[in-house]
């Protein structure tokens, strides 16, 4: 079920309704049968991956927390993440690896004799999995109680808001939250409903009518000139964070109706003055996932320059492994690696302005070139194949040329509208926090007249027929 | 639950949603005031065709129909009136949508639909692009079922009275601002003056003979659905008899359809074709007089004012022998 349907609007209000109607004891109930059905609205079956992951995980905390022999202790939260990880494989990498397998042993004269599985990727498996995996290593280090209840735990996975494209919680945050009692709160319900109308308008307004153009270019890497692609990887480097940002507010804000409290999951990337600054903004819940429980394991920044710059490289490399089985990712994910180990390499020797003139300087031009960065490198993560990436780089040269706007100017003026719109937005909260907030002013004709604007701007220039969100694949 | 808050909530919930219908009313009142009084652009065009065009030759078809063809060149020779239908990023199930309307009013003389074999592929687009009809739909009840390739909610959607206006606000405020400076077209005829060179002729050649060697390797998969709107497009006009000339214009390249894997769709488009008496098929996809000649191209795909007049005064020449 998408959040932009109107299936999930019935869901959502139908959910919501019989949450707060219901005794506190069977809320969770209500809660993971709703869970359970958002998810199975995708691929039915594959809830059967999702209760494998939860029974082995749900056991493993528990032994894990009962063990008191370290080697079995670390042996069960192995066993844990094998589990767990080796489901991502099977459904995730398998016929990746295969066909590595099938391209090596092909340049040998060899048949590859292992056959490929025909199976869709499970919908935000990477997500859950990585969720779940949280569980047990907190559980393991002690920060986390075993949860004893076992419809709770299934709900900490599946928690329908945050189930398929995160934030990916972690258990001290959320877990307790399941078990508190949430009474109906005007101020939460308001400032929820408020969040998720931002998260349509940031998906139906920015990102749907961005991707018109940027699939219409993506999908023909051959023949467009530089100008083009240059319009375009921009255009997606703003789509894919009003997609992926606009469902992290309808989630965090469907949540937060009911009174539970997501994690923040983006914090206005774009305005990054560097790229370490972009990774502090930019889906906070999966960096801090691979800082927490990969980076800092490795050895973080307590060791040697070199080894520092290889894990740093290691976890941004993994990272972009984690977005899908394609070696557009890996070189999505090593650009970002380099980017990083760059950046922290010569952060030393970087000036530091002597006034506020240079000072301003140094942020905006550090704005540009971490947008310039991070947008060559979202090249490789949108086009569809290694071919169609380097086809497309190729094709930059002929930067200048006329560029193809689409059928017509509407489409692309919308496109420049919503970003700018966009822009003023983010800067506002970004610089002016405390002002201008229309929707939450005191003066209800300027809070209600703000709303319904939004509602009807959504409405006028909304995309309604626009596809999946990205992340979803993921 | 505190009933207090939850009925405070309700009832602000509750008043919210008056006024939220008050504006989409109101909002949704002047915006078709604004669409329906256009006198230049494509929306005018839109409404023309649907709601008044009665000249004996009629042309469907997307851009390539509105770029290519002049009525006024057609009617000179020919001897007859002549109307563009065509529409900008539209292909076969609007040029069905619109002849069905049109038949019901008036029966012309002739149809002349150009059509590219891209129509009748795999392309979710042709369908999405179809919601361009829905300002139409409380006038015309039949376009409701084009609606719903849309997707399924739409016709539920127009319980909104702006919804019918959404995207279209900004063209809208163009041909507004700018009626008066607008060149009017000729019956729907919308030329491009811009002309290509022949350097950018030969990249575009290198790439897609690059983009041929991809593409070829896939397997050609015609739409049956689309194949159904084209076939339906040619029922109708075969019901009122009317002689129908089925159209691939010119294009730049030689050969396109093979670069760009659409042979199958291309000899679909033929075959279909020469099953009604009524209809004659033309492929103009290979004529030397405009393949590898960028000075009557305005881009990739459609011809300017020079090819396009050009084209015109053939076509006439086909239709005067049709009639």
């Amino acid at each position: 079920m998408l959040f932009n349907s109107i299936d999930f609007i019935i869901f959502y209000v139908v959910v919501t309704t019989l949450f707060f109607s219901a005794p506190h004891k069977i809320r969770w109930a209500i809660l993971l049968a709703a869970s359970c059905y958002f998810y199975m609205a995708f691929v039915p079956v594959y809830i059967l991956i999702l209760g494998f992951t939860i029974i082995i995980d749900y056991f493993s905390g528990i032994y894990i927390e009962k063990e008191h022999s370290a080697r079995r202790r670390k042996m069960l939260l192995m066993a844990s993440l094998t589990a767990n990880i080796g489901i991502l494989v099977v459904f995730k990498y398998f016929n990746f690896l295969n066909l590595n397998l099938d391209v090596f042993l092909h340049k040998f004269n060899y048949h590859n004799p292992i056959p490929y599985l025909r199976i869709l990727l499970p919908i935000g498996l990477s997500f859950h999995t990585f969720q779940a995996m949280s569980y047990t290593i907190e559980v393991y280090r002690g920060n986390q109680k075993a949860e004893r209840h076992f419809g709770i735990y299934s709900l900490y996975v599946m928690f329908y808001p945050q189930l398929v494209a995160g934030p990916i919680e972690r258990p001290q945050n959320i877990l307790h939250q399941f078990h508190e009692k949430h009474n109906f709160n005007f101020n939460l319900m308001q400032s929820g409903l408020k969040l998720m109308l931002w998260g349509f308008f940031k998906k139906l307004v920015i990102a749907d009518r961005l991707s018109i153009f940027v699939s219409s270019v993506f999908g023909n890497p051959d023949i467009h000139n530089g100008t083009t692609i240059v319009i375009a990887s921009f255009f997606f480097a703003i789509q894919i964070y009003c997609d992926f940002s606009g469902y992290t507010d309808i989630a965090i804000g469907a949540a937060r109706t009911m009174g539970f409290d997501l994690m923040t999951n983006f914090k206005r990337p774009y305005f990054a003055t560097n790229i370490q600054d972009f990774w502090r903004r930019w889906h906070i819940s999966l960096s801090t996932w691979f800082r927490d429980y990969v980076y800092l394991p490795l050895g973080g920044s307590k060791v040697g320059n070199a080894r520092r710059y290889l894990n740093l490289f290691i976890v941004f490399l993994v990272s972009g492994i984690w977005h899908g089985a394609n070696y557009t990712y890996v070189i999505w994910g090593a650009l970002h690696g380099l980017y990083c180990v760059g950046y922290v390499v010569l952060k030393p020797y970087l000036p530091s302005p002597q006034n506020k003139f240079a000072a301003r300087l140094v942020r905006i031009s550090g704005t540009a070139l971490t947008i310039g960065l991070v947008t060559f490198a979202w090249i490789f993560f949108r086009a569809a194949s290694v071919h169609d990436a380097f086809t497309l780089v190729r094709n930059l040269r002929s930067f200048g040329e006329v560029p193809f706007i689409g059928d017509g100017l509407n489409n692309f003026a919308q496109c420049i509208l919503a970003i700018l719109l966009l822009f003023l937005l983010e800067y506002k909260i970004e610089y002016y926090p405390d002002k201008f907030n229309f929707f939450s002013s005191r003066n209800i004709v300027v809070r209600w007249g703000s709303l319904a604007f939004t509602i009807l701007w959504i409405v006028v220039f909304g995309v309604f027929n626009g596809g999946q969100f990205i992340y979803f694949q993921f | 639950m505190k009933n207090s808050s939850v009925t405070k909530f309700l009832v602000r919930l509750a008043a919210f949603g008056v006024i939220l219908i008050v504006a989409d009313y109101l909002v949704g009142l002047g915006l078709k005031k604004i669409y329906f009084s256009q006198r230049v652009g494509q929306y005018s065009q839109t409404t023309y065709a649907l709601d008044s065009a009665k000249q004996d030759i009629l042309i469907f078809g997307s851009s390539r129909a509105v770029r290519h063809y002049s009525p006024s060149i057609i009617s000179k020779v020919s001897g007859l009136s002549c109307y563009n239908s065509g529409r900008d990023g539209l292909m076969i199930p609007y040029a069905a949508a619109v002849q069905e309307v049109s038949l019901k009013r008036h029966v012309p003389k002739m149809i002349i639909l150009d059509i590219s074999p891209r129509e009748l592929g795999i392309d979710k687009s042709k369908y999405e692009r179809l919601s361009i009809l829905l300002p139409y739909c409380s006038r015309h009840q039949e376009l409701l079922k084009y609606i719903k390739e849309v997707g399924p909610f739409e016709p539920d959607k127009l319980v909104s009275k702006t919804y019918p206006f959404n995207s279209s606000v900004f063209v809208l405020a163009c041909n507004s601002l700018l009626a008066k400076s607008a060149d009017k077209d000729d019956n729907g005829y919308v030329p491009l003056e811009n002309a290509m060179t022949r350097h950018e002729t030969d990249d575009y050649a290198k790439r897609m003979a690059a983009r041929a060697r991809k593409v070829r390797k896939k397997t050609e998969i015609p739409e049956d659905k689309a194949i159904g709107y084209f076939k339906q497009f040619l029922d109708d006009a075969a019901k009122y008899n009317i002689k129908t000339l089925v159209v691939i214009s010119p294009t730049i390249l030689h050969n396109p359809f093979y670069l760009d894997n659409q042979l199958l769709e291309r000899n679909l488009i033929e075959k279909i074709t020469g099953r009604y008496k009524n209809a004659t098929f033309l492929d103009y996809s290979n004529d030397p007089r405009f393949n590898y000649h960028p000075e009557k191209f305005a881009d990739y795909f459609h011809l300017n004012v020079r090819g396009s007049k050009e084209f015109s005064e053939i076509i006439a020449q086909d239709v005067k022998a049709g009639i």
